[in-house]
């Protein structure tokens, strides 16, 4: 795993592929080595040293990047389809923890955008696939940020509440990970995000936050728990185009 | 839980759907005053809610309260100038969250316009019955209980500190919640011989307090493992008795010189233990009296008493793991044809019989590991009656 993906935290098993493959002129091919020979006949092939199977060096090798960018998005998609349940589950305890209306039935506090992160535009689903993982991606690198300052918000006013302050931790480490695995699939596509991106204003955030008081602290909380599911959610439905047995 | 949608405001009795989805007023708005105030239960609280005057419409018509989601009734409410809501509230009941309940202000459709959290508890009480133990010399737990009624319905810290008695400063404990909610683990750098002072702070936003000192020397309150390799084994083919075996726990077994131990057993599919006080300075015993044919469960603890010359009692270990033996069965066949012992193992009755059992009972108790018991006393009168016949027989011919 590349260090740009970080620690996944809970729930996530398993290796994700290597983003380091070359890229050629259309898709992307591993860069490691040839492959070992077949040992029998029927046998499936062995692994090689990356600890993807190894092609079949009597097939067709126009074919072999097309498998593994496959894998690749499908695995990102089924990480984004896990983070949208554990987003869901840290919208709930945190809604718990701090109390009625927060965890009413349509409860809306303005929904401001946050340190230049807003909700996904409506007509986010009408732009191509790529051009949707870009914004997708640049929705996920805002996050980690406002989460840990949403932790240490909640470290204050719920110190008690270690679930929710590991979920929060979790949640940083994670969609860091997701975001990390999204400008791979995007790099892979030949379609990675242009120019630098800005540097998020958390600390602005944390600052402005913490001497308004603890009510608007208590939104702040609930506006970045909501929108961390709703871009991981929308990364998810993103990829779900992408995905072998998607509409793309 | 739904993000957007109509919003619904709970109000006496019935929801109030509110058309808005989304709000399109700033969060400089209005604001709430005070902020994040901190009350007593049973207080009263005065809030209002301004509303900017530079926002087009502005005004505080309309304006309506919640606390923790349910709408206040309208008579507690007024207004106190064209941009101003007027809340009272009185005999204010302890949070519902550490938190902070939630008092909001909204417009007339229901937007959000502004919230405070109110912060009513009661002060922390003086925690009390501070009791602390030492592991193998090495460290030192403490525990206590937090104030005669517990609940201050706010966000309490507790901060165990320590000093040396006579010299040294305060040292505050840093791992809380080891050994239950209100406990605290001093891992190291502990002095032996010399007294330590040792107190617990409670504090939160409307106080604190402070324990009673306890001074203690960490040899009067020390405790160990349990007995290791705890073994119970048959005495030969003796049907009412095992013994027992086990070794001092290691890591004192250098300093345990008048170490006590207890053993307690228990019948298989009892739940009541015996318990066998006493068992000095020995890691041997042997129990008695028991009954033929059945499988015993036996623990044993440690209690390091008099370590490095302390005079107090030491604290007794955990029990051992039990282990478990059986005593043989018997072959000779008993009144009922059952186990030798009496039935229900409880003699018939008559003083004497009443007074013995009193008598072996005692000697148990203070004459350790005695073989005495009611299956000798019944075969002693067996032969006393074997023999008194034996005397008092008649040969017809020496009449």
């Amino acid at each position: 795993m590349s260090r740009r993906e970080g620690s996944l935290g809970k729930g996530l098993k398993g290796r994700m592929p290597s983003a380091r493959g070359e890229q050629g002129q259309k898709g992307w091919k591993l860069g490691s080595g040839s492959p070992p020979p077949l040992s029998r006949g029927r046998e499936r092939p062995e692994r090689g040293r990356t600890g993807q199977r190894c092609q079949d060096p009597q097939a067709d090798s126009s074919a072999s990047p097309l498998p593994h960018l496959e894998a690749k998005i499908q695995q990102t998609h089924s990480l984004a389809r896990l983070l949208t349940k554990y987003a869901e589950q840290l919208l709930q305890e945190y809604v718990q923890h701090q109390g009625d209306p927060f965890g009413l039935p349509g409860f809306s506090p303005p929904r401001l955008p946050v340190a230049d992160l807003s909700d996904p535009a409506p007509g986010h689903a009408g732009l191509p696939v790529p051009e949707r993982l870009r914004l997708d991606a640049a929705a996920l690198a805002a996050l980690p940020p406002l989460l840990d300052v949403v932790r240490r918000l909640q470290g204050e006013l719920n110190p008690l509440a270690l679930r929710l302050l590991g979920r929060l931790e979790d949640a940083a480490r994670q969609v860091r990970a997701l975001g990390a695995a999204v400008e791979a699939v995007l790099a892979a596509l030949g379609a990675e995000s242009r120019g630098p991106r800005p540097e998020p204003a958390a600390a602005a955030v944390a600052a402005a936050t913490a001497s308004a008081g603890v009510f608007p602290a208590k939104v702040l909380g609930f506006r970045v728990c909501g929108l961390y599911l709703e871009w991981v959610s929308r990364t998810e439905a993103d990829l779900g185009q992408l995905a072998p047995g998607g509409p793309a | 839980m739904s993000l957007g949608g109509p919003r619904m405001v709970e109000g006496p009795g019935q929801l109030h759907p509110s058309p808005d989805r989304c709000s399109s007023l700033t969060p400089d708005t209005a604001v709430i005053s005070p902020q994040d105030p901190t009350l007593l239960i049973g207080s009263s609280l005065q809030a209002t809610c301004s509303v900017h005057g530079d926002t087009p419409g502005a005004t505080a018509e309309g304006l309506y309260w919640t606390l923790n989601g349910r709408r206040l009734p309208p008579e507690l409410s007024r207004m106190l100038n064209a941009s101003t809501m007027a809340l009272a509230l009185a005999n204010l009941n302890g949070s519902r969250q550490q938190s902070g309940d939630n008092l909001v202000c909204h417009a007339r459709d229901g937007s959000i316009l502004a919230g405070s959290c109110l912060y009513v508890g009661l002060p922390p009480e003086k925690p009390f019955n501070i009791s602390c133990w030492s592991r193998n010399m090495k460290d030192l737990t403490c525990r206590w209980t937090p104030g005669t009624h517990g609940e201050t319905f706010l966000h309490t810290n507790y901060s165990l500190k320590y000093k040396l008695r006579w010299y040294g400063q305060d040292n505050t404990c840093e791992e809380y919640h080891t050994v239950g909610p209100h406990s605290c683990h001093i891992p190291k750098d502990l002095a032996l011989f010399t007294p330590y002072e040792i107190w617990v702070e409670a504090t939160n936003r409307l106080g604190s307090a402070r324990s009673d000192v306890l001074t203690l020397d960490i040899l009067d309150v020390v405790t160990t493992d349990p007995p290791p390799d705890v073994h119970v084994s048959r005495v030969g083919g003796l049907e009412d008795q095992l013994s027992v075996r086990w070794v001092s726990p290691p890591a004192l077994k250098d300093f345990l010189f008048q170490a006590k131990y207890q053993i307690r057993y228990r019948v298989e599919d009892s739940v009541d233990w015996k318990v066998v006080d006493d068992v000095s300075n020995q890691t041997s015993c042997r129990l008695a009296g028991l009954k033929p044919g059945t499988v015993y469960f036996v623990q044993v603890r440690c209690n390091p008493f008099g370590i490095y010359g302390s005079k107090k009692a030491g604290i007794w270990s955990e029990w051992s793991h039990p282990t478990a033996a059986s005593t043989p069965r018997s072959e000779r066949p008993g009144p009922g044809g059952g186990a030798c012992e009496p039935r229900g193992g409880e003699p018939s009755s008559g003083p004497v019989r009443r007074e013995l059992k009193q008598f072996l009972g005692w000697l148990k108790k203070h004459a350790y590991c005695s073989n005495l018991s009611f299956r000798l006393y019944d075969q002693w009168r067996a032969w006393m009656q074997k023999s008194h016949k034996t005397r008092n027989q008649v040969l017809p011919d020496k009449l």
